[in-house]
């Protein structure tokens, strides 16, 4: 029985820390999103993501898949791919490095509140993405360029 | 043009509340479970068989539990085996960064291949990530 409280009282103990930071963050988040900053935010982070391929209206899948998780991020890609607004192998660069970087604020927070460092947290996930994304980008063959090669 | 009205705090507080309430739902029960483990002395079972691979990153055995909790379960459920064992910070480190790359695996391939991406290759690419920066993490870190 000891064993059993021991466990539940560490455990609300900690939910109890994370709460306290992730309530008043998600205040944060819906403001920042209600005032449209999301979008303004995505003209900066389109500039790295020219280096891979990305357009801006490409990015902005992945700014939302940063900011508020992987199932968001992926529900604009399908949709973007949808509307034409992203090409195949957009898709497939941005599911790439959205599939290693995002819920960035949460993840971060969740374990830097149980002692580990926030920038070995954050850096390393951003640059593996860029960097296995990039590759991505380099290797992928656009199925629709190889039917304009057969047209020339 | 920036405003701040009180529907926004109130959807920000409930969402954030909802995650509070999600957390508590996988935190809470895991770290008890850990605590069964422990006491029980299947965690010795499980450390002693796991260590020689946890060696490879710099870490005990224990920290299997944590790993294994977070690619099939999710983050919460590793986040809830952390606050049950004693890991010491630089452990908790390594497995909390390893698991940035590779988590919820059951929940989250599905995801990536309904947006376009196949599954398998997906998974290899998180995979070797996550062993990567858990190797290279391993020696680098004091």
């Amino acid at each position: 029985m000891n064993v059993l409280w021991e466990g539940l009282i560490q455990g609300l103990k900690g939910v109890w820390n994370i709460a306290l930071i992730v309530v008043p963050l998600m205040i944060v988040l819906e403001i920042v999103q209600s005032n449209g900053w999301l979008r303004k935010l995505n003209r900066y982070f389109a500039k790295p993501f020219a280096g891979i391929g990305v357009s801006e209206e490409g990015a902005f899948p992945v700014v939302v898949a940063m900011v508020f998780g992987l199932t968001y991020g992926s529900g604009l890609i399908i949709n973007h791919v949808r509307t034409g607004r992203v090409t195949a192998k957009e898709a497939k660069v941005i599911g790439t490095f959205m599939a290693i970087s995002h819920a960035l604020i949460e993840d971060t927070i969740l374990f830097s509140v149980l002692g580990a460092s926030p920038l070995l947290l954050l850096l390393p996930r951003l640059l593996l993405a860029y960097v296995v994304a990039f590759f991505v980008n380099r290797w992928t063959v656009e199925p629709s360029a190889k039917g304009n090669n057969l047209n020339a | 043009m920036f405003e701040v009205t009180g529907k926004m705090i109130q959807r920000g507080a409930k969402a954030g509340l909802e995650t509070t309430w999600e957390l508590a739902k996988v935190v809470v029960p895991t770290a008890v479970v850990v605590a069964v483990f422990r006491a029980s002395g299947l965690l010795d079972t499980i450390t002693a068989w796991s260590a020689p691979y946890m060696k490879w990153f710099g870490l005990s055995g224990e920290a299997a539990v944590v790993l294994f909790s977070g690619l099939f379960v999710n983050l919460y459920a590793a986040a809830g085996s952390i606050m049950a064992l004693t890991l010491s910070v630089r452990e908790i480190t390594i497995c909390a960064v390893m698991l940035m790359f590779c988590h919820s695996l059951l929940v989250e391939l599905p995801i990536s291949k309904k947006a376009g991406s196949p599954l398998s290759y997906i998974f290899l690419v998180r995979l070797a990530c996550s062993v990567a920066v858990g190797l290279v993490l391993g020696v680098v870190l004091p």
